[in-house]
């Protein structure tokens, strides 16, 4: 892990000279978590590549401005959520129809694949700020300070969205519980 | 609803201390409710573990353009001289302004500084003359009684000579007297 963050550091410092190869080796090594931290805010896969896009090159073009490369990520994450919110408001207008889950999705067997469509519709369900609350920690593994960065709130606020959020998830999926995760 | 004295959810996300994780542990033991209730956070966060990440359907990469790269002067901003530029610039500027700003010394000061250092040049010169003299002095009595012993000398050596010199025509005398003498009886 150490390694890791000391390589990125190098990267980092590379890219801010101008090197292009050190930032498309930084990008492969991010990309997914990105995408995936989008994707599950926009629900869409061809959406969620094109913010990656948009938000690695937003990364680049102000990758001068970042003066601590340990604050990569949270810094990046705030540029993916800044792409992302622009999205979801301009969606905003056509409706905020939130899937609701499906009937059967309380009722069918947890197998692997249904398990994750229950989880997916459960997450459908909160709020796009509970939503990105549980991405940023369970997902993501970001610590409450650095939700706080990407999110531009207090850790208060965080925490309340988080634990808000967990709650709803709990209710939500006890059906699941009952049956036990498999 | 949980009666712990702690927050569960913060039990479960690690934001207690080790004191703290082991009160909520020993209270959720004895409590059947709170007992339950973290059960479920724990099976809510275990299901939502369990969705997986998905591959990106394209890899992101950049190719070189003029639109993604930085201009020169944002390069050199971000570069490693920045530093040394802005260290360079801020001590010409510091010496700028110090040259500007510091204050001219008074008149007196420079004065009396002034008349400080003739007297101490003045002390050094008198004492080195002192010092040259008192050699000077040294080396022509040394002088004078060498030149005395050699006089001396030359008196002796003229006073041996004449000495030489008188007995010779003494003896040269006597010489002749006697022939004189001796011529004189005979005739």
């Amino acid at each position: 892990m150490i390694f890791r963050e000391v390589e990125d550091r190098d990267l980092i410092a590379k890219a801010q000279r101008g090197s292009l190869e050190a930032y498309n080796l930084l990008v492969s090594r991010w990309e997914k978590r990105v995408f995936n931290y989008l994707l599950r805010l926009v629900g869409d896969r061809e959406d969620a590549l094109d913010l990656s896009q948009e938000a690695f090159l937003k990364a680049y073009q102000n990758l001068g401005k970042l003066e601590d490369a340990a604050r990569f990520a949270p810094w990046l994450f705030r540029i993916a959520h800044n792409e992302a919110y622009s999205l979801l408001r301009k969606r905003k207008p056509e409706g905020e129809t939130l899937r609701e889950p499906s009937e059967g999705a309380q009722s069918f067997r947890m197998f692997p694949v249904e398990l994750s469509l229950a989880v997916r519709s459960a997450l459908e369900r909160l709020s796009a700020e509970q939503r990105e609350a549980v991405v940023l920690k369970i997902y993501q593994g970001f610590k409450f300070e650095e939700m706080a960065e990407i999110l531009s709130c207090p850790v208060s606020t965080v925490k309340s969205r988080l634990y808000t959020a967990l709650d709803l998830l709990k209710e939500t999926l006890a059906p699941i519980h009952a049956r036990g995760v498999e | 609803m949980s009666c712990s004295p702690l927050d569960l959810k913060d039990y479960l996300f690690g934001v207690l201390t080790e004191a703290e994780r082991r009160q909520v542990e020993e209270h959720a033991r004895g409590c059947q409710a709170c007992g339950e209730e973290l059960d479920r956070l724990r099976l809510t966060e275990a299901a939502l573990r369990s969705l997986p990440d998905e591959e990106p359907p394209r890899r992101i990469a950049f190719v070189s353009d003029k639109v993604f790269e930085p201009g020169w002067w944002q390069r050199f901003w971000q570069s490693g001289p920045r530093l040394g530029f802005a260290s360079a610039a801020l001590l010409s500027m510091a010496i700028l302004v110090h040259g500007f700003l510091r204050p001219v010394p008074a008149a007196a000061p420079m004065a009396t500084d002034t008349a400080a250092i003739e007297a101490r040049i003045g002390a050094a010169v008198v004492k080195a003359m002192t010092e040259s003299e008192a050699r000077q002095a040294l080396k022509l009595t040394q002088l004078v009684a060498d030149t005395e012993k050699r006089l001396q000398f030359d008196r002796q050596a003229d006073r041996v000579a004449f000495e030489e010199a008188f007995n010779y025509l003494q003896k040269k005398f006597n010489v002749m007297y006697t022939a004189s003498a001796d011529l004189g009886g005979s005739r």
